[in-house]
């Protein structure tokens, strides 16, 4: 018999986000019975100790004279990448830095204190990044499978789309109908109220958080948690250049992107001028 | 006298828990947190929004609590009303986000500390409990759909007839961990062989929160914080330590008293309140939702920009507090101080805060079990 993949869940500088985002994993209990966790900041397991690994998770970011387990977290984080395999990085603090510090693989836009072990190195960024994300890339490699990476080492099985793909406010974003205010059905959150679906790259409104529900379409614009410059300034609104949104949707010319709105907003849609749900016939 | 220096984990972060015996017996205990991750000053220069999708980074468990917290801080200094509605589901979402926390506390970090436990029933109720969450407020951990103003949601009557089906369908199965007469094979099992008796505090409780049933039951203008030997500020209350949390907050419901008339505030008291509480939060939850009007805005506009202002929300393990101060839309100054540093003071031997007092002159075999039994934040913490 072939014995379980040794697993060791390790925490830098975090608020365990990504534990609990985790643990809403439908099949966690199914998945965590292939391998073998030797050690979790949170779920039972055994005294932490330094040991060889298969895959090693890293939640958190990283940061100078911050202990962790009684170790600098930077050296304690360097053993372990030696000892292991293979290394995600689950959550934008672990790949970019986020809130907290550091990350491992990048410093925001920069390259980060173990960019050379980027070759065994998956970026799961988020914050927190989906359970389904999580558990896609322990399988993957338990699998042995391919993963297609990429140039930040995301999977793109999950990170070439945006988030904006499979949002219920897209009929509103064709014909350029922004949100009023906050706390309506009616209106994209793109134009006035910060939204950054159509360029962050996740699968948010494609899977659904919690099986139900994605941020945007409880009314919350998505803020661009899944990349590098997370969490920027001024979240609520949307920054402008000349009247239009300063950031475009991924992979269009501002001169495209002027033309086809303009286009769509002389042509008015009128249904979805109107409230959705009303008295009127 | 001997020192035991020991870090605890399976917290929601790190302490370090020291020890002073003599035999076996604990004679007094420190706590120390050493980490600490600046989000106060990270909030600065910010505009007041903002806070709405930082503050509930303070933590993964209990982040919901923060966000609550903040909205009802900036509305505070902002002098903002919201309307029924919107008050209605912040209840619901944090009422949710307690039972989670109580749920996943007690299988996944109390009850390893005594005996072994099939700790995936923790996530049966904890992953439904977050979808009901989620349709209201997007995701669970980590939404921002309560802002000053009111929510950014805009339910339909099929998205209350999910909630409340759902409610109903956990309010059930959580009879199985303990039912409405208060009656429980695992909390009976967990104490088989250990004394109900054990690990007795300062029996001094305060509630500074109003929301779901919770009545408060003292001013935030007494709560005042000091350095200590840590990384973290003691937190007293008119120059005492107190206890907040559970079993503070539900000292006037009739079967929790009947328990504490019996043993007082020890641990089996303490573990009670908070799995109990689960049974009353879902009772109140399924009143107000009928008390929902569909009809009502969700959100209404702030008009204001300057002012200063303090939020105080019953989050899962006690009172926690928010305040802020605005200039022009922008984040002057904000100030976090969470229920852990309550109940996690360092006080002297003579003046003990909740955790010492109930750790003092009992068995250091049952040092993890009575310090975890305060539902520890070291996260919250080191905010």
């Amino acid at each position: 018999m072939h014995s379980k993949s040794k697993v060791i869940w390790i925490d830098g500088v975090s608020c365990y986000g990504c534990s609990h985002s985790f643990y809403n994993y439908p099949e966690i209990k199914e998945l965590l019975e292939k391998i073998e966790l030797i050690y979790h900041p949170l779920l039972p397991s055994n005294e932490f100790k330094f040991q060889r690994c298969d895959i090693l998770i890293i939640e958190g970011a990283i940061k100078n004279n911050f202990l962790r387990l009684d170790f600098d977290l930077i050296e304690l984080i360097s053993k372990l990448i030696n000892l292991s395999k293979k290394i995600i990085l689950i959550g934008t603090c672990s790949v970019y830095g986020g809130i907290f510090g550091e990350g491992v693989l990048f410093n925001k836009e920069n390259k980060g204190k173990f960019f050379k072990y980027k070759d065994k190195i998956i970026s799961i960024p988020g914050c927190p990044p989906h359970p389904e994300w999580i558990a896609y890339a322990i399988e993957m490699i338990l699998n042995k499978k391919r993963l297609i990476l990429d140039k930040e080492n995301r999977p793109k099985e999950i990170f070439s789309y945006t988030s904006h793909m499979g949002c219920v406010r897209n009929e509103y974003f064709e014909w350029k109908i922004d949100a009023k205010n906050f706390g309506e059905k009616e209106g994209c959150l793109f134009y006035e109220q910060g939204c950054q679906g159509p360029y962050t790259h996740s699968s948010c409104n494609k899977i659904l958080w919690n099986e139900v529900n994605s941020k945007p379409r409880a009314g919350t614009p998505c803020f661009g948690c899944t990349e590098k410059t997370f969490p920027k300034k001024n979240l609520f609104k949307t920054e402008t250049f000349m009247g239009i949104p300063a950031n475009i949707p991924l992979g269009v010319s501002k001169r495209a992107y002027l033309t086809l709105a303009g286009v769509a907003k002389s042509l008015k849609n009128e249904r979805l001028e109107r409230k959705l749900i009303d008295d009127s016939e | 006298m001997i020192v035991n220096k020991k870090i605890i984990t399976k917290i929601e972060g790190e302490a370090t828990l020291k020890l002073y015996k003599k035999n076996e017996i604990i004679e007094f205990a420190q706590i120390e947190f050493w980490q600490y991750r600046g989000i106060e000053e990270f909030l600065k220069n910010r505009h007041y929004l903002d806070a709405c999708v930082i503050n509930p980074r303070v933590c993964g468990i209990c982040g919901h609590s923060h966000l609550i917290a903040t909205a009802k801080a900036i509305e505070d200094a902002l002098n903002i009303e919201i309307t029924e509605k919107a008050k209605i589901l912040r209840e619901i979402t944090l009422g949710l986000e307690i039972i989670q926390n109580h749920i996943k506390w007690f299988y996944l970090t109390l009850y390893p500390t005594i005996k072994k436990i099939d700790f995936f029933k923790a996530f049966e109720f904890s992953k439904e409990i977050a979808k009901i969450i989620a349709i209201i407020a997007g995701q669970f951990p980590h939404n921002s759909y309560a802002i000053p103003g009111g929510v950014t949601c805009d339910l339909t009557n099929l998205d209350i007839l999910k909630i409340k089906n759902s409610l109903k369908k956990m309010f059930d199965k959580y009879q199985n961990v303990i039912d409405i007469k208060g009656d429980s094979k695992d909390l009976e099992n967990l104490f088989n062989g250990i004394s109900k008796e054990l690990g007795k505090s300062i029996n001094k409780f305060l509630v500074l929160g109003d929301n779901l049933y919770f009545k408060s039951n003292g001013d935030v203008e007494f709560v005042k914080e000091e350095q200590s030997i840590s990384f973290n500020k003691n937190v007293l209350y008119k120059d005492e330590f107190v206890e907040v949390g559970p079993l503070a907050r539900n000292l006037n419901n009739k079967l929790i008293k009947v328990i504490y008339n019996s043993y007082k505030d020890s641990i089996y008291t303490r573990i009670f309140a908070r799995i109990y509480e689960v049974n009353l939060i879902f009772k109140y939850l399924l009143k107000i939702i009928d008390e929902i009007n569909i009809n009502e805005k969700s959100y209404i506009k702030p008009k204001n920009c300057s002012g200063t202002g303090i939020g105080i929300v019953e989050a899962p393990r006690g009172s926690l507090i928010h305040k802020v101060e605005i200039e022009n839309e922008k984040i002057k100054n904000y100030e976090i101080i969470v229920p852990t540093q309550f109940n996690l003071s360092n006080g002297t031997k003579n003046k003990p805060s909740a955790a010492q007092a109930s750790l003092m002159n009992e068995n250091e075999k049952f040092a993890d079990f009575i310090f975890k039994c305060f539902d520890i934040c070291a996260i919250c913490v080191s905010h």
